[in-house]
């Protein structure tokens, strides 16, 4: 029941170069950004890179910047910066909703946009010590062969609990990787995959550099739910983003965390646009949410609650977003 | 026996903050972890990876080879049981033969660092036979279940079997009778200090000194002296400063006898430092319970009978079970004029960490169970819930049907106070869609009338020193946690002797050093040890006076003794400052001692029927709370906007400290009423950390205004009681009953965490459509 | 804790703590709050969880509060780290550490050294704070003595706001 750290050697690049060829040259190695997701599993024993690679010496990837063409903010910006940001505070209301409900502020000072994107997914049986993994035969996600949320399936069904990737989702966030082969640009969605166990498709050796939100986007918000009002990772969350006209959707874009092994975008909304915001519509925006998410036992609130209740807050954003009262 | 009421008062009335306060703020206060150990030995513990089985084998070889490892113990090593009461001590420090639970002590290392440590536990090899194993008291219970203990047949530790007046009388005379089963999860401690332990044995002159995390350093050394097979003058326990207890520590812990038994094995020094996991393993705090009550009232709010059947699921060993268990009983008495009460209570044994005694020890689930059935029962009668309580009250002085003695009793005072504040007749019922408020009343003792071991020792003992520099030393075993005990010393012996409270100083909890005393458990510190502060100090002042008056040559009696003054007549030139005083007092004496006490008469001591001793006190704290709630319906998520609360603590010695006592007890029963709960997958621990053990943040703790009521209790010094427990157990019920006021809706289970508030509402939806589509149909 | 231990890649860490330049070699591995305790024995930063969940480490780096039980010491390199002993100036306790002692902000004392450095960064960059901005800025905190209360009133009192 060790609390303590194994040995491991630490790499401070200057660059993002620097730190790409760190990572190529130690297989086994891996980035750090804040440190508050990476160490606490570290602590926990639940991974044990043997290097690591410092992100925060990094000049470029701290860099953010509004203008015409959108916003751009490097992965090494802090969440708390991030939620006081003026360009967020005013124009992806989500982003900045969501920044500022992560964890507790002394995490929020450390952790970073890029690390809050790939943060590990969670899992009652998995976020555990040494001594209680062991004494489980482990898990799926690490030195285990069974899931055991679901011991008859073949796939880890460990939730991701980030909070910022549903309101980049909503808002058409790309990013910006760079890697050994070099810098790639893709949709924020593309990030992801329906795999606890792996559910960033980042190559070996690559890591995220920037979000670029395109402008002039639609009114947005951010919600969670959790027992606390601080500290909680999220069972469920949503972001809406919408723009309407005479109470009539326009565009209409949903994202959900906490509820899956991967943040995702809600199918099927294209419907709605040119529908008005009533009770009808907010009913059948509640229906696609609930059959859509597919929340497991990986946390100790019931999988059924985080659908209802993650449902019946998408309803409320939208209502709110569209002016109307809650429903 | 009896203090005059409001003696002195000058400090008491305005409050004083702490007297070990400064070295909190600024970060000097060493807590056991903080304590110098760069010599010390890493200790180590091996955990049972299982529920339930038979040790077939263990082999520690390996571990002893590997280089830096100093000692290796297991149950070999201790063939003595521990705990507190001497009638329920079934518990090794490591086990022997059988394991209970996962996370049970099995092997322990002491090595040069925590890596050498650790991997020496990783050599430890185990063979064991597993058991089945038994996680909730339905199952453990079971006709065919394997035993956890041979001599504890159906695995029960405890029944327990009162009946006091005619119950079936009393609901033959009821208007209204209702039965209710209710719910309420494992909570914990969740003190903020992990556990931590550090022992230095000697081998030259065989002494062991053990500074630990201990609210009963007394019991400790008892516990250290049997198993490790030492002589009681050999050991000294210290207490440093405590990061807490809320009932944690109130008996030996493991991990404490285990470091001793390491140090002694290295012959050395040994620091054990328990991660946030273990501490939770170590557990020992309020059981999972099942609760079926039953009441009668009258159409006017009179109760006339109550049928209680509690179900504790108490974890793998005795521990405090037998205690609560008979708590959870004698506690129905004492609050209300209740007619007739039946109790059939069951302490289960189960495969789970040993649960113990937790703030409102017993008291709080019934209590729960109680306030929020009477609750609804008064809506169903049209009734107020304030005439309710008022309607049952007790008349002090009383006894009640179990002997427990009530003296002062202020819980009239108490409804009075929170009615009044809250508002509650102005807005119940004219709060907007989704806000509620509820009520409840609760009580508590000021320290257990019969203790533990039946040693005929006086309760408490404090002795004063008082020597050439004029400092008076108050030396007391009472255990500050944090919860303000020294500084109380310090305000009872200052106040009695008229003088600075900076002239005095307090020295706690070192058995060396300090007089015996039981620790910091059931509320017992202000009331037991606060007397025997005041009867030192009364001592000390008479041996001041005697020598004021030969200094003066005066009459003791005529000798006026105003604060550090002492004077006759009035007169400036028979003036005699304290200085003097003291130096005329030292005169062919030196050093002055002098030693109070406070003992519990027989007649306070509870009823002659089975464990009629539980709950027996000489004076209960009562308190009233009303809280506001706001629900929201589509996520289940509950806001508490505002607390009032009541408390009735006889007299308050330290006001600051009591009010900070209750807002602390009043939110730690928030944190169980909403969030708190330790729930286990096949007997491994869910909530192990301070992230799933979901104590309340700053954001979720409402404003809790307090209102103090001072009953004067004849008994009590300067007729204070308890204020520290009292608060917690009213929250529970005032919370879902605020819920019941807000969305009308009764839940039955603790926590009311978000999922059950909205399977509550789910369920009501569906009632509704089926009421709805019946309608139809006919 | 540490020091025993099997040799690790160690290195010069300097930094300022509690406005004073110091240079120490640490390992890599080393946790800030380890850093603190063991190696300079300033034990006011408490460990009161397994990492990152209850606010009682809470220390000063570059005037923002971290947890430091989830810090690796080498991050604070050329950087200025500030704990609870250093708010006391030549033995006078400072506005927050007196408000906390006299207003009962403390009970057990476990948690108030985070609880005070947290507090502190809120006072710096928001020397007149409401209720809320207290709540937010405290809300890694935990403490189970007080319920908030008297910790809020504490925070009030140093700022000088009233109720």
């Amino acid at each position: 029941m060790s609390s303590s750290l194994p040995n491991f050697g630490v790499a401070q690049p200057g660059t993002i170069a620097e730190a790409v060829a760190a990572c190529v040259s130690h297989p086994g190695s891996r980035f750090m950004a804040g440190g508050t997701d990476l160490l606490v599993n570290m602590r926990r024993g639940i991974v044990s890179p043997d290097f690591l690679i410092n992100l925060s010496g990094i000049d470029e990837l701290t860099a953010i910047a509004a203008d015409a063409q959108g916003m751009t903010i490097g992965a090494g910006v802090t969440i708390a910066s991030l939620a006081r940001n003026a360009a967020a505070v005013t124009q992806y209301h989500a982003l900045a909703q969501a920044a500022a409900a992560i964890a507790g502020p002394g995490h929020r000072n450390m952790a970073t946009v890029g690390g809050n994107l790939c943060l590990d997914t969670r899992c009652v049986y998995y976020n555990q010590s040494e001594w209680w993994r062991s004494a489980n035969a482990y898990c799926l996600k690490s030195r285990g062969d069974t899931c055991h949320v679901a011991p008859q399936g073949q796939r880890c069904h460990a939730a991701y609990a980030g909070d910022l990737a549903p309101a980049l989702l909503v808002l058409g966030a790309e990013i910006a990787i760079a890697g050994p082969k070099g810098r790639r640009r893709i949709p924020l969605s593309e990030l992801y995959v329906e795999d606890g166990k792996a559910h960033l498709t980042l190559a070996d050796g690559e890591l995220i550099v920037a979000v670029h939100l395109p402008p002039g986007a639609p009114a947005s918000a951010y919600s969670k739910i959790r027992v606390r009002g601080a500290i909680d990772f999220p069972l469920a969350g949503v972001a809406v983003a919408l723009s309407a006209s005479d109470n009539a959707i326009v565009s209409l874009r949903v994202a959900l965390t906490g509820t899956n092994s991967w943040p995702f975008l809600l199918a099927g909304t294209d419907p709605f646009v040119g529908q008005l915001i009533d009770d009808k519509l907010l009913h059948a925006i509640d229906r696609l949410v609930q059959k859509q998410v597919q929340p497991m036992r990986t946390t100790l609130a019931s999988a059924n609650y985080r659908r209802v209740a993650v449902a019946a807050l998408a309803r409320r954003l939208i209502a709110n977003l569209g002016g109307t009262a809650a429903a | 026996m009896t203090s005059a009421p409001g003696t002195g008062g000058k400090l008491a009335r305005r409050g004083v903050p702490l007297i070990d306060g400064i070295e909190k703020v600024t970060g000097r206060a060493r807590y056991t972890a903080d304590l110098d150990h760069a010599d010390a030995l890493v200790g180590r513990i091996l955990r049972s990876p299982i529920s339930h089985g038979d040790i077939l084998s263990l082999d520690v070889s390996k571990a002893r080879a590997l280089d830096g490892v100093v000692a290796v113990v297991t149950g070999d090593d201790c063939s003595h049981t521990y705990g507190v009461l001497p009638i329920a001590m079934n518990e090794y420090p490591l086990a022997r033969g059988r394991v209970r639970y996962r996370g049970e002590p099995i092997a322990a290392v002491a090595a040069i660092d925590e890596v050498t440590a650790e991997r020496a536990l990783g050599l430890i090899e185990l063979k064991v036979k597993q058991l089945p194993a038994y996680y909730t008291s339905e199952a453990a219970r079971a006709p065919d279940a394997v035993l956890l203990h041979d001599d504890k047949p159906g695995n029960i530790e405890r029944d327990v079997h009162h009946q006091f007046g005619d119950v079936a009388q009393g609901f033959a005379a009821a208007d209204l009778v209702r039965e209710e089963l209710f719910n309420c999860a494992e909570v914990n401690h969740a003190q903020i200090e992990p556990h931590a332990s550090l022992s230095e044995f000697d081998p030259a002159t065989g002494r062991l000194t053990v500074q630990t995390v201990s609210q009963v350093g007394y019991y400790l050394h008892l516990m250290l002296a049997e198993c490790l097979e030492m002589d009681t003058s050999r050991i000294r326990v210290i207490k440093p400063f405590i990061g807490g207890g809320f009932g944690a520590r109130v008996e030996a812990l493991n991990f404490e006898i285990v470091t001793a038994l390491l140090a002694k094995a290295a012959a050395g020094k040994v620091m054990m430092r328990l991660t946030r996991e273990e501490t939770f393993l170590t557990h020992r705090a309020r059981p999972q319970t099942d609760i079926k009550l039953k009441l009668g009232m009258t159409k006017d709010g009179r109760m006339t009978a109550c049928e209680c059947q509690v179900v504790q699921r108490g974890g793998a060993y005795a521990g405090y079970g037998i205690i609560t268990i008979l708590y959870a009983g004698a506690l129905l008495h004492g609050l209300y004029d209740i007619p007739a009460v039946k109790y059939e209570g069951s302490r289960v044994y189960a495969n789970l960490p040993p649960c113990g005694a937790m703030r409102g020890h017993g008291s709080v689930d019934m209590r729960h169970a109680f306030e929020c059935l009477v609750d609804r029962m008064t809506h169903e009668l049209g009734l107020d819930p304030f005439a309710v309580r008022r309607a049952n009250l007790l008349r002090a002085p009383t006894r009640t049907m179990n002997d427990l003695v009530v003296n002062s009793y202020g819980l009239a005072e108490c409804l009075d106070k929170v009615e009044r504040a809250s508002g509650w007749r102005e807005r119940l019922g004219k709060l907007p869609p989704g806000k509620g408020l509820g009520m409840a009343c609760s009580h508590y003792v000021s320290g257990a009338a019969k203790p533990i071991h039946r040693t005929g020792e006086p309760h408490a003992v404090v002795n004063l020193k008082l020597d050439f520099d004029g400092g008076v030393t108050a030396l007391t075993g009472a255990a500050e946690i944090g919860q303000g005990s020294s500084t109380m010393v310090a305000i009872a012996v200052a106040e009695t002797l008229d003088i600075s409270l900076e002239r005095v100083r307090v020295i706690a909890a070192d058995t060396a050093v300090t007089p015996k005393d039981n620790g910091a458990y059931s509320s017992r510190i202000t009331f037991m040890v606060g007397n025997a502060a005041i009867d030192a100090a009364k001592r000390l002042k008479s041996v001041l006076t005697a020598a004021a008056a030969r200094k003066l040559e005066a009459r003791p009696e005529d000798v006026e003794c105003l604060g550090e003054v002492f004077r006759v007549g009035g007169g400036d030139q028979s003036c005699l400052s304290f200085a003097d005083v003291v130096a005329a007092a030292l005169v062919d004496e030196g050093a002055i001692t002098v030693k109070g006490t406070f003992t519990c008469p027989p007649e306070f001591h509870g009823g002659k029927h089975r464990g009629g001793a539980v709950g027996s006190t000489m004076g209960f704290s009562y308190a009233a709370q009303v809280v506001e709630v706001s629900v929201d319906d589509a996520t289940g998520l509950i806001t508490v906007d505002k607390v009032w609360v009541a408390l009735d603590c006889g007299h308050a010695i330290n006001p600051l400290a009591v009010e900070g006592q209750i807002q602390g007890s009043v939110w730690m029963g928030m944190g169980q009423a909403m969030c708190e709960e330790t729930r286990y997958l096949d007997g491994l621990p869910a909530h192990a950390s301070l992230l799933e053990y979901r104590m309340p943040t700053i954001m979720d703790s409402p404003p809790i205004e307090t209102d103090i009521v001072e009953s004067h209790d004849p008994y009590g010094p300067f007729g204070a009681k308890e204020a520290s427990e009292g608060a917690l157990a009213g929250f529970p019920p005032a919370l879902v009953n605020a819920i019941a006021n807000a969305i009308g809706i009764s839940l039955n289970e603790l926590p009311v965490t978000p999922d059950r508030v909205m399977d509550a509402l789910i369920q009501r939806r569906r009632q509704a459509r089926l009421a709805g589509s019946l309608k139809a149909v006919s | 804790m540490h020091k025993h231990s099997p040799p690790s890649t160690k290195r010069l860490l300097k930094l300022k703590l509690n406005g004073r330049w110091r240079e120490d070699a640490v390992s890599e591995q080393e946790l800030l709050v380890d850093y603190l305790r063991d190696v300079t024995h300033l034990t006011g930063t408490k460990i009161g969880c397994d990492g990152g969940e209850c606010g009682a480490c809470t220390v000063l780096v570059d005037g923002e509060a971290v947890p430091s039980c989830i810090t690796l010491a080498v991050r604070c390199e050329g950087r200025n780290v500030e704990t609870i002993e250093a708010l006391a100036t030549q033995g006078r306790l400072s506005r927050l550490q007196s408000a906390f002692h006299e207003k009962l902000g403390t009970q057990c004392g476990f948690c108030t050294p985070g609880m005070i450095m947290a507090a502190e960064a809120l006072l710096r960059s928001n020397p007149t704070p409401t209720d809320g901005e207290i709540r937010t800025a405290l809300s890694g905190n935990l403490c189970r003595c007080t319920g908030y209360v008297k910790i809020i009133e504490s925070v009030k009192a140093a700022a000088g706001v009233t109720s």
